[in-house]
């Protein structure tokens, strides 16, 4: 393998797990939840306060329990996902409070940015489930708003979708609905049908919140991603070895206790890992650090047999212009081809995670359909080689004119739907469109053409009675 | 007038053996060969023609309509009665001297082709007094030169220059392409037209008709 972006050598990850296992044994993690506490007590584990210290044999203990490769179960069968191995999952963006329009300005989300999100996602041919969170509705209650989250992901499309990992009370919400769409609690028990993200705060550090959602989720076997989100020179060392036996370290804190509580709970391990912009204390989420450390994610999973989480279509920008474009594709396409298993924000996320744009999104599923593109294999057979074509062309023919090229003029080739191609005078003639431009006139068209999914009316009406229900008791 | 949708459809499908086999049915049946070609034919050539503009055709498609069309058009030749041609008019296509490329010309050629025209292609290298030769020899009405250089550019002026000398300037109108080309080059070695890829050509083409 040709290994000029790989970070680090075969002896460079055994130094980086060194560390990483000096940092667990002698400087610990702390968990600020005394129910985990507890269970590493009841471990065997070490622990002082709320620091939790491990040994490399109960760290290698628990990964040996950690899956390989799972399968994440849709509503929709033929939407079940798979992850590890060669296996990749791409999901939308997270987190965004805002949204920035097609002009360049910037207001808060709404719900109904959420919903229209996952009508794209639902649609899109270049992204495997959706998400949770893509934008925060600024216009329903914070502490109520992940029931209207969950729920759209459920009606909105049939594709597999994330939990909410914002608290404990919210990660049982999530929970409780997706065991009315699977028909009860033992029907998702160790079927993973519900991912949740769980944020360890760096430098080495689980939330209350954090760890309250690791336990609900771990304790029916849905899958925990860890997605480390450090910035060298501000929670980590500068430098990207420092960084990466930080988050090693905390990822695999996190791991290990979700496999004391429930052995064999898929895990994936990673994060939007980035430098620190230090002019201004932010992230340099398109720097090229960022891109780098996808790599050394991607190798420590391997090293640890567990898959990884990294990248999407990353971006600083405020505007789907070159410099998205540029940060994002090779945020995309170093993702996929590290080897990476499961990427948040492989579609419309802008400014640092502050933003979704609509025109990105599609822009973004674009770049994921061109990585899709470039990382399947090539089919060497006869027919491929086509000799009796070649020799047919001869010397100076024309291979255009071919019936195998006509049958295959659809489906061999990649075919953009907003990258301009063609002559000047075409481009100019249509009104010297961008290509956010082109973006938005097909998202409107996109939107028109949803059609929701069919549900069974009688889970769809005890989804609404719980989320009333909750509501009603949240608002109390 | 008789339903001939589907040969409409297969002509855009680009199945020229089932169009073939239709378009037997249709003189079989009493249809008339010249309203076949002008009223069914070729206006199922220019739904091709704009559908190739509008993207939602890809090239091979549009080559296997002119291929089917091309067939076609050979059945009912012979069968059109006096005054009712099956040309829509005699174009001389080449790339000019000292330059070699020639995907794009026989992208034009091909189009050209399918939208009605007799096409001579002349291929690559070709000097001004060739062209000249074949305008004379085939009573052309439409010159086409090609070039993919800059360096072949000037050759472009020095063609038109000759067929101006020539006398046949006002015979032909001359229309140019290729990548380093545009509208003003165009206008300024004195051509007719110019044309950004092949379908712009054979619609360019046909805008001197009328």
């Amino acid at each position: 393998m040709f290994k000029r972006m790989e970070g680090f050598s075969e002896n460079d990850i055994d130094k980086i797990h060194n560390a990483v296992m000096e940092v667990l044994r002698d400087i610990g993690v702390a968990f600020h939840e005394p129910e985990a506490l507890e269970i590493f007590k009841n471990h065997g584990f070490k622990v002082e306060g709320r620091t939790v210290y491990f040994s490399e044999n109960q760290v290698m203990k628990a990964l040996d329990t950690v899956p390989s490769e799972y399968t994440i179960f849709a509503r929709n069968p033929e939407n079940d996902v798979k992850v590890g191995g060669d296996n990749f999952a791409l999901l939308p963006g997270w987190g965004a409070p805002f949204i920035i329009d097609n002009d360049g300005e910037q207001r808060n989300a709404v719900m109904e940015d959420y919903e229209n999100f996952c009508k794209l996602v639902h649609t899109s041919k270049y992204l495997d489930m959706n998400g949770f969170l893509m934008v925060m509705p600024s216009d329903i209650n914070p502490q109520e708003s992940h029931l209207d989250m969950i729920l759209a992901n459920i009606l909105l499309t049939d594709k597999a979708f994330m939990g909410s990992p914002q608290d404990r009370s919210k990660a049982v919400d999530s929970l409780e609905m997706v065991s009315i769409l699977w028909g009860g609690k033992d029907k998702i028990l160790n079927k993973p049908v519900l991912p949740s993200k769980v944020n360890p705060v760096s430098p080495l550090i689980y939330s209350e919140e954090m760890v309250g959602t690791l336990i609900e989720y771990a304790t029916l076997g849905q899958p925990l991603e860890f997605p480390d989100l450090i910035l060298s020179g501000t929670t980590a060392p500068i430098t990207l070895a420092g960084t990466a036996t930080v988050m090693m370290a905390e990822d695999l804190a996190g791991v290990v206790l979700a496999q004391l509580i429930n052995p064999g709970t898929p895990c994936v391990i990673g994060g939007n890992t980035c430098a620190t912009d230090m002019r201004t204390g932010g992230m340099a989420l398109g720097g090229p650090e960022a891109i780098k450390i996808i790599h050394i994610i991607a190798q420590m999973g391997r090293f640890y047999g567990v898959p990884t989480k990294s990248g999407g279509s990353l971006t600083d920008a405020f505007f789907p212009d070159m410099q998205a474009g540029v940060e994002s594709a090779l945020s995309m396409f170093t993702s996929i081809a590290a080897g990476s298993h499961f990427m948040n924000q492989s579609c419309g996320i802008l400014a640092g995670f502050n933003a979704m744009s609509f025109e990105k999104f599609l822009l973004d599923e674009e770049i994921c359909g061109m990585v899709r593109k470039i990382v399947t294999p090539v089919e060497v057979t006869e027919e491929s080689i086509g000799m009796d074509q070649i020799k047919r062309a001869g010397i100076g023919g024309a291979y255009i004119t071919f019936p195998e090229t006509f049958k295959k003029c659809r489906t061999e080739l990649f075919m953009p739907e907003h990258a301009t191609r063609g002559s000047y005078e075409t481009w100019a003639v249509q009104g010297k469109k961008k290509v956010h431009t082109k973006a938005h006139e097909s998202l409107i068209k996109r939107l028109d053409t949803y059609k929701k999914p069919d549900i069974d009316p009688s889970i769809e009406k005890e989804l609404r009675e719980f989320v009333a229900q909750r509501r009603a008791a949240i608002s109390k | 007038m008789e339903d001939h949708t589907q040969i409409t459809e297969t002509l855009i499908q680009g199945d020229d053996e089932k169009l073939i086999i239709l378009v037997q049915e249709a003189l079989d049946s009493g249809a008339n060969p010249g309203k076949l070609l002008n009223h069914v034919l070729i206006p199922a050539m220019d739904v091709i023609g704009e559908r190739m503009e509008s993207g939602e055709m890809f090239i091979p498609e549009v080559l296997m309509g002119a291929r089917a069309m091309g067939l076609a058009v050979e059945m009912l030749k012979p069968l059109l009665g006096d005054g009712e041609s099956s040309s829509a008019g005699k174009v001389i296509i080449g790339t000019v001297k000292g330059d070699l490329h020639d995907i794009g010309k026989n992208l034009v050629s091909m189009m050209m082709e399918s939208a009605g025209f007799e096409v001579t292609d002349l291929g690559v290298d070709i000097a001004p007094e060739n062209f000249i030769a074949a305008i004379k020899d085939q009573n052309a009405t439409i010159v086409a030169l090609s070039a993919l250089l800059t360096t072949t550019m000037p050759m472009m002026k020095a063609t038109v220059e000759a067929i101006c000398e020539s006398g046949l300037r006002e015979q032909v109108k001359i229309i140019v392409g290729g990548a380093p080309v545009n509208q003003s080059f165009a206008d300024e070695i004195g051509a007719d037209g110019y044309a950004a890829d092949a379908g712009s050509a054979s619609k360019l083409a046909k805008s001197y008709l009328n």
